[in-house]
């Protein structure tokens, strides 16, 4: 029941608990109060948690409109202060992290419904939310310390012979290793739970007699799992996906302590960049005024794009629980 | 005593109109036991099943007759902990331990199953022709024909002809599970296993599917599953008595024509099943 | 007559079908099970691939944290900056030891009462304003924490003037945890069995003391695992608190105080110059990881004893 858990389902279908709050008439007890009570409280934190940090950036809308998507850099204390850089370097390490995410998550799902047998279920599931559970910062530790060397040592000279490694990749831009590269693969391994946790119960709910079916038929293995079961599971997979797509755009410490904090707009994997919210967690300590608000802007920006992404995922989730309940 | 039934029994016995010798077996049972985990689930099954004729497996809940069937094309073998033993011929090959491999199996024994499955992801033509893509065949005429022929021996080509790009979740309940068998049959197989195809289906449906037995069991050897005591009577051939006995596994009991079975029974427990003494 | 070419006997009637069919599979299936084969095999390194990086996490964590544990200075002393003269003099931890306790005993006390409370709402209620809620637990439970940090600076550190301090820390916490425990105690009073209530409420007692006294008592496992769940989260979080308590080198456990947090002392000294710090932090990240373990793995466990004994 952690962060990795797939979302609850869509308890909007009530089987379960009766909805006593709709009961004939409700006598008010101060039960009823205190639950209500609480739950403006709840409902006001959120309201004062968004508008906030909405508020707080608005003087940067309103002084330097449409700066915060550009590229002139990021000059403190007074501006222009151009969140390209940032946008750009969350867009490449999200999507390179998602890409590895969801190769080695997908395996590992199909593995622990089809493959394994059933019991290592509980020590594998174990391992997954452990995984889950290690502090960002050490995640971060770890890549910087220990990754970061042994990319320097082992990994970039391999890439350096493949042909158009340079033009891809870069040159290493900084001697201790940190780069938008170590940054991606340290965020696969975060948001690996993440994809695991979901899509391993989206494909383990596809009705087992599809399975048999299409065994009846003489499919092997592997196309009861290509052609019946991920198509099936095709739409939760993608909830899947951008749940965990979420989580690395949200991800702070361990990008701040490996992607290299350099605000440059550039394509290279291999030199240093940053992330929106890495950018933030470095900068504040030191901004003022202005500087603040820009912050509080990028925040902003954060915000939509990582609840857009979440709410797309939970739609999704929920939709592919409406396909099998056709079924 | 159900004087319908036992009208429709006598209907049955007094117009057999199948020949009362043996003539090949598709498959042949020797002494086959299925147990999980030492548990035995079923044991002591021997016959013949005869081609083109339908054999049920009748007998009350718990007697074993879903495990029998599903030893036949080596659904068990997804099951850890399952072990089948004895002897399980098709046309004279042992499916488990001969030159067969299991994937060759299924496609000449197919399988329908309780609840209508046709893959929701895939419209009514890709559902017919699953089994094929699934075994390499690519070619548009081949996939064509076979949908067509199989469609049309599930009595469901008329209704989908037109159609047949639409999603197979559109079709009812009994179309889907008709859907199912012309997907079973599309692979021409020599053997189609039913397990309880009609006990999810409304009335019309399920007599709809039985109609189609007489027609199917030209072509494809039926072995059917029912709890359906009636149901058995009306459409098979030969029947199988399964019995849970006091080991909790189930056993074949007897073996026999329909009409020997429901007029005539060997063993007692027969008897009192088909009179519904107990169920 | 008799020299007439033979005749081929007439296959059987619809049978030509079958023939291709089985020609055609059985040219394929060697193939088609060679791939299934190969498919499996990386499906399984997938899965191996997702355990390596736990295993050496865990290696170096105790490889190069485990020396520095076994200090009790490590957990009595104050840090301290080394010099030229004692670069190995780097102190201890203790004002980040008690700092994340006080902070996660802050947050608890502000994020628990509420978050059941609202949870057992959800659980309780099909009213739009419940939906609505239950997105909005769902979405800020996944929100960036950097932007709790944002919120408690803007809200606590400024708004309020109470400044850089543990109260404003264990605000940004709360926030965090909040919609977490939200979602675990719904779906823990959503899994008692509706029977239960059911039989309450035939019994004639009031539907607010069926709750009450049978319902959430019965809930009350998956609510305790979800909190154990969201204190181990809080715990480790770095970005919520980094902006705002102000990284206080005293031992403190007065809310208006600037503390330190262990998270935060890792990520202050991850990069220092000095090797000694950089042991160091080694150390505080093992007893990170230990702690944040053991909460899960009981959490884990005191939920599934439970559920043996239903």
């Amino acid at each position: 029941m952690s962060i990795v858990t797939p979302p609850p389902p869509d308890f909007t279908s009530h089987e379960e608990g009766v909805p006593e709050f709709n009961s004939g008439t409700p006598s008010r007890t101060w039960y009823h109060y205190v639950l209500i009570l609480s739950s403006i409280v709840f409902a006001a934190v959120s309201v004062g948690f968004i508008g906030t940090i909405v508020w707080n950036s608005l003087p940067d809308f309103a002084h330097h409109t449409g700066t915060l998507l550009g590229g002139n850099g990021w000059q403190s204390p007074d501006g222009p202060f151009g969140g390209l850089a940032m946008i750009v370097g969350t867009l490449e390490t999200s999507i390179v992290a998602l890409a590895i995410a969801v190769v080695i998550g997908l395996g590992t799902s199909i593995s622990i419904v089809f493959i394994l047998p059933r019991r290592f279920r509980n020590v594998v599931a174990t391992l997954v939310e452990l995984l889950a559970a290690v502090p960002s910062v050490v995640y971060g530790l770890w890549g910087f310390l220990v990754l970061a060397p042994w990319m320097l040592k082992t990994v970039i000279p391999w890439l350096d012979r493949w042909p158009y490694a340079k033009e891809l990749f870069g040159n290493p831009g900084q001697q201790d290793g940190q780069s938008l590269l170590l940054a991606s693969v340290v965020l696969s391994v975060m948001i690996l739970p993440t994809f695991v946790a979901i899509s391993r119960e989206v494909i383990s709910v596809v009705p087992h007699d599809l399975v048999e079916a299409s065994l009846s038929l003489g499919a092997t293995r592997w196309q009861v799992i290509r052609s019946v079961v991920l198509p099936t599971a095709k739409i939760g997979l993608f909830g899947a996906t951008f749940l965990a797509l979420a989580r690395a755009t949200g991800e702070t410490v361990a990008v701040a302590l490996v992607a290299g904090g350099v605000a440059n707009v550039q394509f290279h994997l291999l030199y240093p960049g940053t992330s929106i919210a890495a950018w933030i967690a470095t900068e504040f300590g030191e901004a003022q005024g202005n500087e603040v608000s820009a912050l509080m802007a990028l925040g902003v920006l954060l915000m939509l794009v990582n609840f857009g992404l979440s709410l797309i995922s939970r739609a999704l989730v929920i939709r592919q629980r409406r396909v099998l309940a056709v079924v | 005593m159900d004087q319908e039934f036992m009208a429709h029994v006598e209907t049955k016995v007094s117009t057999p109109s199948e020949p009362l010798e043996r003539g090949t077996a598709a498959m042949q049972l020797k002494g086959v036991a299925v147990s999980f985990h030492g548990r035995v689930a079923v044991r002591d099954c021997t016959f013949d099943v005869t081609k083109n004729r339908v054999t049920s497996l009748i007998g009350p809940s718990g007697s074993g007759k879903t495990t029998l069937l599903r030893a036949l094309n080596r659904l068990h073998d997804l099951t850890p902990g399952a072990k089948v033993a004895g002897q399980i011929l098709l046309e004279g090959t042992d499916i488990y331990r001969g030159d067969i491999t299991v994937t060759e199996l299924r496609t000449r024994v197919g399988m329908v199953f309780q609840r209508p499955n046709p893959f929701p992801t895939m419209s009514i033509y890709e559902n017919a022709v699953s089994g094929l893509r699934f075994n390499g065949v690519k070619k548009k005429a081949i996939l064509d024909e076979a949908a067509e022929t199989s469609l049309k021996s599930a009595a469901l080509w008329d209704s989908v002809q037109n159609r047949l790009k639409v999603a197979a979740s559109n079709l009812s309940g009994g179309e889907q599970q008709r859907l199912c068998i012309a997907r079973a049959l599309a692979m021409d197989p020599e053997v189609l296993l039913m397990d309880e195809p009609t006990s999810a289906l409304d009335p019309i449906a399920t007599l709809k599917i039985e109609e189609l037995m007489t027609e199917l069991k030209k072509r494809v050897t039926v072995i059917i599953v029912t709890h359906n005591m009636q149901q058995a009577a009306r459409i098979s051939d030969d029947c199988a008595f399964l019995l849970m006995g006091e080991d909790r596994a189930g056993e074949l009991i007897e073996f026999d024509t329909t009409e020997k079975i429901f007029n005539n029974p060997i063993d007692p427990r027969t008897l009192d099943y088909t009179l519904g003494r107990f169920g | 007559m008799s020299d007439m070419i033979e005749l081929e006997e007439p296959r059987a009637t619809g049978h030509h079908l079958r023939d291709e069919i089985r020609e055609i599979s059985d040219r394929n299936r060697g193939r088609r099970v060679i791939r299934s084969r190969i498919m499996v095999v990386l499906c399984a390194i997938a899965l191996s691939v997702t355990a390596v990086p736990l295993v050496l996490l865990l290696y170096q964590l105790f490889r190069r944290g485990l020396p520095v544990i076994l200090h009790a200075g490590f957990y009595t002393q104050l840090p301290q900056t080394p010099t030229l003269i004692s670069p190995n003099a780097t102190g201890g931890v203790s004002n980040a030891i008690l700092g994340t306790l006080v902070l996660t005993a802050y947050a608890s006390i502000m994020a628990i009462p509420i978050g059941v409370l609202v949870g057992v709402y959800l659980a309780e209620s099909d009213s739009k304003l419940a939906a609505s809620l239950r997105v909005t637990a769902q979405t800020m439970a996944g929100a960036p924490s950097i932007l709790m940090g944002l919120f408690a600076f803007s809200f606590i550190v400024q708004d309020l003037h109470v400044g850089f301090s543990a109260i404003a820390g264990s605000f940004a916490l709360a926030v965090l945890m909040l919609p977490v425990i939200v979602i675990s105690s719904e779906i823990a009073v959503r899994g008692v069995p509706h029977t239960l209530r059911e039989a309450g409420l035939a019994l004639g007692a009031k539907p607010h003391k069926v709750s009450m006294k049978i319902v959430l008592p019965a809930a009350v496992t998956g609510i305790v695992t979800g909190i154990i769940l969201a204190i181990s989260r809080a715990i480790g979080e770095t970005a919520p608190v980094l902006l705002v308590i102000g990284g206080g080198y005293i031992n403190s456990w007065k809310p208006l105080d600037p503390v330190s947090a262990l998270p935060l002392s890792i990520y202050e000294n991850a990069k220092s110059e000095w090797p000694s710090l950089r042991t160091e932090v080694w150390g505080i990240a093992l007893v990170l990881v230990v702690f944040v373990f053991v909460l899960s793995l009981s959490a884990r466990i005191w939920a599934s004893r439970k559920q043996q004994a239903r």
